[in-house]
């Protein structure tokens, strides 16, 4: 497989840090979703582990590593973020593949910025889904501490999983390093304050609101896909299920894939079937965008 | 020239060239292209059936572009499409059907084959696999209604088409219900399903179904009795091969939710099983996105490839 390259660019007066790779006029983008307070580990491109380089074999890559990103005190932030990053590469219209929060920025994005994007991949996305009345979810309550510590990390990693088995040191090494930087603690520590996670919550609140509405109005216009593993703690097969049937009510490209014995780290876990369904995406819709 | 070389006339996406192989004694059409992994494709319906009528023409949008990649075979099952009929009344079964496929298969001395089924054909595939693991590498089951479990609304959307059994006004109306868009209901599908129906071999199958009552004697209580024993079979985790659920998401006839319980049962005992979801799609959604289908199905293939 293909090594990416790690390289900064300035975004906006941003220094974003990326991973690029391949070559093609394919493009496919991997957008992690880290916040710091708010995601469990220490996120970043390290993540996706061998899912990028597999797609750099067929096509152009870019990652975006989201730990070098700004502190976001809204999930507006994540997007203006995105899109400064996307227009600073020049890019053609590319496979947006985002996880987690990243998933719900991506699919908003696509609407204000269409001539970027050409199709979303939305990755166990919690934040985008419907929730009713939901009940709590005690996946990662009462964590042990400190939470940047390895111990802590690997704790978080595997509540989200359905098997351990892919949480290996090198993981656990990168997302420690990453919970331990001074960006990822002094954000973390911001957003600790009450008036902080509020602002978070209630911005995320909203833009999800502002998602279900474009459903069902004029639609998300760009082709799109959910992508959920069958056990992801933070949210069941039925909401993945759920925001795939708002995405597919105004736009006719769209599937939703499920990655057997996967939790919110899908394409961690199931790495075969995740690239087979991603990148027959790519092959069938992104082309014909 | 036969009847689906007559139904392909100007057809944009004819089929490849037809062949004749002796299954059994049951002289048995295919149509095969390219090299490589064998993808054989079993379709749905079944023999007797007089306001629709499927054949291997159902995969023409298919076969053509995954030649390229793989070697593709798509059979007529036994009674269907240009097949001979069963032998005996008492092979007007889909286990006949299924035997029949699985003889098909060792005919043709292919290695382990990738078997796609649809529909009715979906449950014979996945019956073919049950019973003859070693012709079998892997398994796409697409919009199975007969397989999976729970109430099926087949005979609810189609039931009293508002036409004569038999005319192309017929068949139209049973497509354009399994479809979620009408227009995928081509003149030239309409012309091969009625190449089908206008062969006196097949009227046969139409007469001993209806009116020799084989259908309701033979066929049904046949069947429910081996997918009694196949969904037995799926929750012991006796497949034992990797498997794809491929479902369109606006199918009238087999809902979504039979998809994901299909699934969940196969996915309990093979970790590598998956579900995929196309929109905008009713029962054959390899005929409404093609092009999604097949890169779906290529790279699965290509993940489990010999």
């Amino acid at each position: 497989m293909p090594a990416l390259q790690v390289s900064t660019i300035d975004a906006k007066g941003v220094t974003a840090r990326i991973l690029r790779g391949g070559d093609g006029s394919k493009v496919t983008v991997f957008v992690d979703g880290a916040v710091p307070g708010v995601t469990p580990y220490g996120a970043g491109a390290h993540l996706w582990g061998d899912v990028p380089c597999r797609f750099a074999e067929e096509g152009r890559v870019v990652v975006l590593d989201g730990a070098s990103a700004p502190a976001y005190s809204t999930l507006d932030d994540m997007k203006a973020y995105l899109v400064a990053v996307l227009r600073a590469l020049a890019l053609p219209r590319c496979h947006l593949v985002a996880h987690d929060a990243a998933g719900l920025a991506a699919l908003l994005l696509s609407c204000d910025a269409p001539e970027l994007i050409g199709a979303v991949t939305a990755v166990s996305s919690v934040a985008a889904t419907p929730t009713g009345d939901g009940v709590e979810n005690m996946t990662l309550a009462f964590a042990p501490l400190p939470r940047e510590s390895r111990q802590a990390q690997r704790w978080a990693l595997e509540r989200l999983s359905y098997s351990h088995l892919h949480v290996d040191d090198a993981l656990v090494d990168a997302c420690s390093v990453t919970a331990d930087s001074t960006a990822w603690r002094e954000a973390s520590a911001r957003m600790a304050q009450p008036d902080a996670s509020r602002r978070w919550v209630g911005a995320l609140a909203r833009a999800k609101a502002s998602l279900f509405e474009i459903c069902r109005g004029k639609g998300v216009p760009v082709p799109v896909q959910v992508v959920w593993g069958t056990h992801d703690p933070l949210g069941t097969m039925d909401q993945g299920l759920w925001l795939f049937r708002l995405l597919a009510q105004r736009q006719p490209q769209a599937h939703f894939h499920v990655i057997n014995r996967a939790g919110a780290l899908p394409f961690r876990e199931g790495v075969d079937a995740f690239h087979q369904a991603v990148a027959a995406f790519g092959d069938a819709v992104v082309r014909s965008a | 020239m036969n009847p689906q070389e007559q139904a392909a006339g100007t057809d944009p996406h004819p089929l490849p060239p037809g062949r004749w192989i002796d299954v059994k004694g049951v002289r048995t059409r295919y149509y095969e292209a390219g090299s490589g992994d064998p993808l054989v494709f079993i379709y749905g319906g079944n023999f007797g059936t007089g306001d629709s009528a499927s054949s291997a023409y159902t995969w023409n949008l298919n076969l053509g572009p995954l030649s390229r990649h793989f070697r593709v075979i798509a059979l007529d099952k036994l009674g269907q499409g240009e097949t001979g009929n069963p032998d005996s009344d008492g092979d007007y079964t889909m286990r006949a059907v299924v035997d029949h496929a699985a003889a098909f298969l060792r005919a043709m001395d292919l290695p382990p084959a990738h078997l796609v089924g649809h529909s009715r054909g979906g449950y014979a595939a996945t019956r073919l696999t049950l019973d003859y693991h070693d012709l079998v590498r892997s398994l796409t089951i697409v919009n199975s209604g007969t397989l999976s479990p729970g109430v099926g609304t087949n005979e609810v959307v189609l039931c009293n088409p508002p036409f004569a059994k038999g005319t192309r006004e017929c068949v139209r109306w049973v497509y354009e219900n399994y479809s979620h868009a009408p227009s995928v209901v081509t003149e030239h599908w309409i012309d091969a399903v009625m190449a089908t129906l206008g062969q006196g071999k097949y009227q046969e199958t139409v007469r001993k179904m209806t009116e020799g009552g084989l259908g309701e004697r033979v066929f049904l209580p046949e069947l429910a009795k081996q997918k009694r024993e196949t969904l037995q079979w799926l929750k012991d985790g006796r497949l034992q091969r990797p498997t794809q659920v491929v479902w369109g998401f606006n199918d009238r006839t087999a809902v979504l939710d039979r998809g994901m319980e299909l699934f969940h049962m196969i996915a309990q005992h093979d970790r590598t099983a998956q579900l995929h979801v196309i929109n905008e799609s009713g029962h054959f959604p390899f005929r409404e996105h093609p092009e999604q289908f097949n890169a779906l199905l290529s790279r699965f293939v290509a993940l489990h490839h010999s």
